[in-house]
Formats: C-alpha cells, sequence, structure tokens
C-alpha cells in the first residue's frame, strides 16, 4: 500500500469516491470532482486540523517522548496552513506576493546555476543516491537564498531541514530529532527576524517579518512560518525530483522524448511528473459545518482526507490516466491543491522541476536504479523514496 | 478602462484577486473567478490582482488600445 498505492486508490475511487474508513473514523474521497469541490468550500471544511488532535500521536511514539509532542503541536498549530479565514487571509497576504509567478520567474537563472552546480559536480562520478546528493541539496540551497541567510550557513539549515523532515516519519523516536530541528530553527531565525524588522530588505524573512510590524502575525508565528518556509521547500520538492525521476526511469521511451528537446518538454513533463506520481499524496481537513457530497453526509468534527494520487488518476478528467506522458495538455492535476490554500510555493516548484529535469536531460543519457526495490517513508500523507541509488555510463 | 479575462482551464479559485480587487473580481458556482465589473477598482488594483493568481490565469487589456497589460510581453519592462 505504501510502495504501490495506485490500484487500491483506483479501486477505492470507482466503487466509493467518498468513503467513510471505519477503522480509522475518517472520510476518504478520492473522485476529482469532490476533491475540487472540498478544496473550494473552505468555510465547510476547517484547516486547524493539529489543534484538534486528541491524546497520544499516531503512529505511535517512545512513551518516554510523549510529553515532546506538546510542543510539536505548538508549533504547527501557529503555522499558516493550520489557519482557516479571517485570519489566513491575512497572514497569507503577508507572503503571497513573493511567490508570485513573475517574482518567481526572476529566481529561474539562479535555480538553473545551482542545478548546473549540483549536476556538473555529480556527473564525473557515475552514480548518485538522488535523495541525498541531489533531491535533499538542491531546494534548501534555494530557499536559503530567498530567505537572504549567508551561504556559510547552509550546513547549519541543511541539518535543522533534515530534522524537520521528522514531522513526516512515522519512527517512533521521531520526536527527539524533531523537537530539536523546531527548537533549532527558532533560535537561528530569531537573530534574522529581529535584524529584519529594523532593516527590512526584498527577502522572505523580511516579508514575514513585516507581517509582525503589521500586527499579522505575533513573533512566534513568524519564527514557526520560518520553519514552515524551510519544510514545505523542502520536503515536496525532493519528492518531485525523486518520483519524477523514478518515471522516466521505467518510462525510457518518455526520457528520450525528454532529452530530445528539453527546452520544449521541461514544463509539461515537470506537471505530469506531479500528476503521475504526486509529492503530497493527500491531505486533511477537519468538517467544520455539516455538507452533502455524493449522497453522504458529513458531519461537524469529523475528519476528512483526500487523496491527491487517486484524483489524479481519475479517468473523467485525465484520458488513459495510468500513462505517463509527458507532452499531456490540458493537465489539471491538483498536485497543488485549490482554493485558498493552493500552494503558496507553486512557482518556485515549478521552476525547481523545470530545471532540474531539464538539466537532468541536458546531461544523461540513461539512468540505472541500482536496487531491486524502492522503499518509501510510511506515511500517508508524503510519497518519499528513503533511499535512491542510480548510475549512468561516463565515457572513459 | 481595462478589459479582463480569466481562463477557467487553470483558474483554481485561489481568492486572491477577490481579495485584492473586490470591485471587480467575484466567485462562480464553481468557485472560479469572474469578472463582475470591469471597472469596480482602479486599473492599477486589477494589474495587482492580475500579479497576484498563482497560475496566471487573468489576462488585463486595454479596452482601447487592445494592448496587453498583463502579463507582461517577454523582454517588455514594466
Amino acid at each position: 500500500m505504501i510502495a504501490r498505492p495506485y490500484a487500491s486508490f483506483a479501486r477505492l475511487r470507482e466503487r466509493d469516491p467518498v468513503h467513510w474508513n471505519e477503522k480509522f473514523g475518517l472520510w476518504v474521497v478520492t473522485g476529482y470532482d469532490p476533491v475540487v469541490w472540498i478544496l473550494r468550500h473552505h468555510e465547510l471544511f476547517s484547516s486547524a486540523v493539529i489543534r484538534g488532535v486528541e491524546g497520544a500521536p499516531y503512529p505511535p511514539v517512545l512513551p518516554e517522548d510523549a510529553p515532546l509532542f506538546d510542543e510539536v503541536r505548538t508549533f504547527r498549530a501557529d503555522q499558516l496552513v493550520e489557519q482557516d479565514r479571517p485570519e489566513h487571509l491575512e497572514q497569507r497576504k503577508t507572503v503571497h506576493s513573493f511567490f508570485t509567478p513573475t517574482a518567481m520567474e526572476s529566481w529561474r537563472p539562479f535555480v538553473r546555476r545551482a542545478v548546473d552546480e549540483l549536476l556538473d559536480e555529480l556527473w564525473p562520478r557515475g552514480r548518485m543516491n538522488v535523495v541525498t546528493d541531489l533531491a535533499a541539496p538542491l531546494p534548501v540551497r534555494i530557499i536559503a537564498r530567498l530567505m537572504g541567510v549567508p551561504r556559510e550557513d547552509m550546513d547549519t539549515l541543511r541539518g535543522l531541514a533534515d530534522s524537520i523532515l521528522h514531522l513526516n516519519r512515522g519512527e517512533p523516536d521521531r520526536l527527539r530529532p524533531l523537537t530539536e530541528g523546531i527548537r533549532g530553527i527558532v533560535e537561528y531565525a530569531l537573530p534574522f527576524v529581529e535584524e529584519r524588522i529594523e532593516n527590512p530588505g526584498d527577502d522572505l524573512i523580511s516579508a514575514l517579518a513585516q507581517g509582525e510590524t503589521d500586527g499579522v502575525f505575533t513573533r512566534h508565528q513568524v519564527l514557526v512560518n520560518t520553519g514552515l518556509m524551510l519544510f514545505a521547500g523542502h520536503e515536496t520538492t525532493m519528492n518531485l525530483i525523486c518520483n519524477g525521476l523514478r518515471a522516466f526511469i521505467e518510462h525510457p521511451a518518455q526520457w528520450d522524448r525528454l532529452r530530445g528537446d528539453p527546452d520544449r518538454f521541461a514544463r509539461t513533463a515537470t506537471e505530469e511528473c506531479l500528476r503521475f506520481d504526486p509529492p503530497v499524496k493527500s491531505t486533511q481537513r477537519i468538517v467544520a459545518q455539516e455538507a452533502e457530497l455524493c449522497g453522504k453526509t458529513l458531519s461537524p468534527g469529523e475528519r476528512i482526507r483526500w487523496i491527491i494520487a487517486a484524483a489524479n488518476r481519475d479517468p473523467s478528467v485525465f484520458e488513459d490516466p495510468d500513462r505517463f506522458d509527458i507532452g499531456r495538455q490540458p493537465n489539471p492535476h491538483l498536485s497543488f491543491g485549490s482554493g485558498i490554500h493552493y500552494c503558496l510555493g507553486v512557482a518556485l516548484a515549478r521552476i525547481e522541476g523545470q530545471e532540474v529535469f531539464r538539466g537532468l536531460a541536458r546531461r544523461f543519457e540513461r539512468f540505472t536504479l541500482e536496487t531491486d526495490e524502492l522503499c518509501y517513508q510510511p506515511s500517508i500523507q508524503f510519497r518519499s523514496i528513503e533511499s535512491m541509488p542510480v548510475a549512468w555510463g561516463v565515457p572513459a | 478602462m481595462v478589459r479582463i479575462g480569466v481562463d477557467h482551464g487553470l483558474c483554481v479559485g485561489n481568492a486572491m484577486c477577490v481579495a485584492t480587487a473586490p470591485g471587480v473580481f467575484a466567485h462562480n458556482e464553481h468557485r472560479q473567478s469572474t469578472v463582475v465589473d470591469a471597472g469596480g477598482d482602479p486599473a492599477a488594483r486589477v494589474l495587482e490582482a492580475a500579479a497576484n493568481c498563482p497560475v496566471s490565469a487573468i489576462r488585463v487589456m486595454d479596452s482601447e488600445t487592445g494592448r496587453t497589460l498583463f502579463p507582461p510581453e517577454p523582454g517588455a519592462r514594466s
């Protein structure tokens, strides 16, 4: 179910697109139209999920670590993504204009250079672990630059980013590295926030800090959302790179098509990677007001989780949905969501994906997977490959 | 005056345009943006709303000259 979920998702979507799961006590929505409907009716479905979680964390954690969960909850409850309107709109406005497609386009040359630097260094080696050598370092380098922190802090920031990735892990001992990462980013960001409240620049931390000056954010919210930007731009981009490259390795004809004209196909290929094996498999809300959906009645307080990975392969919207086709157009996948919570970093993610696949296609003729089986993090939310060793031929 | 087009193949109902220029944009029954009154807010507001669209679904033209005001033409400086 974790490694190869698509057949099960398809069965559920065909049989019962809005399904009550008795075991976990939540709604599971897999049809494209109902998912869009939910996403566009934010007043019926609350994003304040973490505040409503009662009792012990799931998956279970070490008993002695249980007190750390409150710290995680306090951190997450102040994140922009956990807010509803009206607070959400005012908070989102503080950073929304930073991430517009036009604003992000001016960062493309920097992203391209960062990709070139990494790939030029990797190419002569003949092999890499895609997760640790390419997918993890690249997004942190870019988000650090957007935040306007010094380049020599890169290792510190990468360490923190790696710790915060435990938000998405299932190991019983995950709360320790996670809380270390949470405390670390708050401590790291504090002097930058203090400085930029005094002397604002055009960087992302300044935009968040301006929110405090304007009375939209508390100091804690500024710090927490700095951590959110680091996390949200990290894991998701990692998954886009790894899942996309896996699709290309398994569909060599599509790889050859991309290699034939990387500039032409980089954009649609990135969208197809996002649709075919999305970085975020599913997200959740709490029902806030009674709602009718596909003949079912959803009641306030019930949990609801929709499966982006299932909706993205709904045959009522996508022709031949299990086919990986890098020229697919239009491609209205739901990998960035929809509605008022639509991914803030969408334009940056697209540029990163386009530049990575373009850069790979221009250099590498063929990748071979150096493992029989790819393992995934045991997460219902993220589609994260744990380790991805690949090799390629380098002329002697 | 400006002429405004919203591409419903792209619009994801992010509603930032409705928040930025509420006199011009409103949501339809699919929760996608539509133009209710092209003159409902100053042109500068409309351009800000178009720039704020995360999927670049809004096109703004000068209704007299037909010139595209947003998105900026490639290579053009605003």
